[in-house]
């Protein structure tokens, strides 16, 4: 739709396309389909050039003289070679005794973090609550507030993002947090086998499903909506 | 995902839930010039933004400019439905938006970059605001900033 909305506007667009099937039905100008999974447009993370055979497949279609075009990537996916749909908490039975302390664990967290920051060149997901790295223990020390049932903020809110959304950024922002760190250590993690240890493993996992908890109870759309997204 | 009948059996029933619009041929714009002569953008779905820009909230219908001189390390996401895996573009935001690359291109002479790329929310059930107000709005700072070529992503 964007492609089409874009092109009546004057400019010429070629898309990649994950479901070929409605592709075939939007019809925009010139897309290529591409035998990749959600998140991955151009392929997997680090592959150069598969990512350069994508991109140029896709600007070749600007050649075409008329529309709509959609060409198939020359490269299939192998049968089976689909990854799983994403593991929920709810599907990951926690450990038992289940980790408690939060606040400790998320400042361990932040020093493996630091080991991310170095192979990553300084990126991170870490970005939504505006709260830094460094301040990710206050980010836990709020969250633990706010599923204990009080009236927990935190100063850096803005005052135009309502708290269920930024209940959500804090929650995202401990997510990656995490998720960095173990991937500081297991480069070559998925994304399932680091959700299983996050949701099974982690006190910080059990302090986001209690966020959820809090959230999910209330009548507000608004809290369900940022429940749904924290955790199901 | 070459196919939804190859998908889990939950993913393939959200995306045949999926409001999609069904249309008879397409609007045409050709490119002004050779490749080579033409300025790219991207414009993606993938709810990408600069660090410290305002993060998107789901449902979302509004943009983001990303300057096409912004450090990829500035580049982040707020597109964080956990119905799919983020820990690619967590590794490598080019799986999502080829910045890289495509500054790569511009050094080999096989294109140009437009001055920004854009970024909108994915996972949309309501288009109907980014079709009338926000896509247009969109074409139009494309234009004005020179830019002759979209690639579109998707998340």
């Amino acid at each position: 739709m964007l492609a089409r909305v874009l092109e009546a506007g004057g400019i010429a667009t070629t898309s990649i396309s994950l479901v070929r099937e409605h592709t075939e039905k939007i019809k925009p100008p010139r897309a290529l389909f591409v035998p990749f999974p959600f998140g991955l447009a151009l392929g997997p993370p680090g592959d150069a050039v598969l990512q350069h055979r994508v991109l140029a497949a896709a600007l070749a279609l600007l050649e075409a003289a008329a529309g709509p075009v959609l060409v198939d990537f020359p490269d299939d996916a192998e049968a089976g070679a689909e990854p799983p749909a994403p593991v929920q908490a709810s599907t990951v039975v926690p450990a038992s005794p289940a980790p408690a302390d939060a606040e400790k664990e998320a400042t361990q967290m932040q020093r493996r973090h630091g080991e991310w920051l170095q192979h990553s060149g300084g990126r991170t997901a870490v970005a939504l609550s505006g709260l830094p790295v460094a301040r990710l223990d206050a980010v836990v020390r709020f969250l633990e507030a706010f599923a204990a049932g009080g009236d927990a903020d935190l100063a850096e809110r803005p005052r135009e993002v309502p708290l269920p959304n930024f209940v959500r950024y804090a929650a995202d922002d401990v997510k990656a947090l995490y998720y960095e760190a173990f991937l500081a250590g297991t480069p070559a993690a998925r994304g399932e086998q680091i959700a299983r240890w996050f949701w099974g493993e982690t006190a910080a996992g059990q302090l986001l499903r209690r966020v959820r908890e809090r959230l999910d109870a209330s009548d507000d759309p608004a809290w369900k909506a940022a429940a749904f997204g924290v955790a199901r | 995902m070459p196919r939804l009948d190859r998908l889990p059996p939950a993913n393939r029933a959200n995306l045949l839930n999926l409001p999609v619009q069904i249309n008879e041929g397409s609007p045409w714009t050709p490119p002004r010039a050779p490749l080579a002569a033409c300025r790219v953008a991207i414009v993606t779905t993938a709810g990408l933004h600069r660090r410290g820009d305002r993060p998107f909230i789901p449902g979302d219908p509004g943009f983001r400019s990303i300057p096409s001189d912004t450090p990829t390390a500035d580049i982040v996401q707020s597109h964080t439905s956990i119905g799919f895996d983020r820990v690619p573009v967590m590794r490598d935001v080019n799986v999502s938006f080829p910045i890289d690359r495509l500054r790569e291109l511009v050094t080999k002479g096989t294109l140009g970059l437009a001055p920004a790329s854009y970024s909108f929310m994915g996972a949309q059930r309501d288009v109907a605001r980014i079709a009338a107000e926000t896509g247009p709005a969109c074409a139009r700072r494309l234009r004005d900033e020179g830019a002759d070529v979209a690639l579109i992503t998707p998340t």
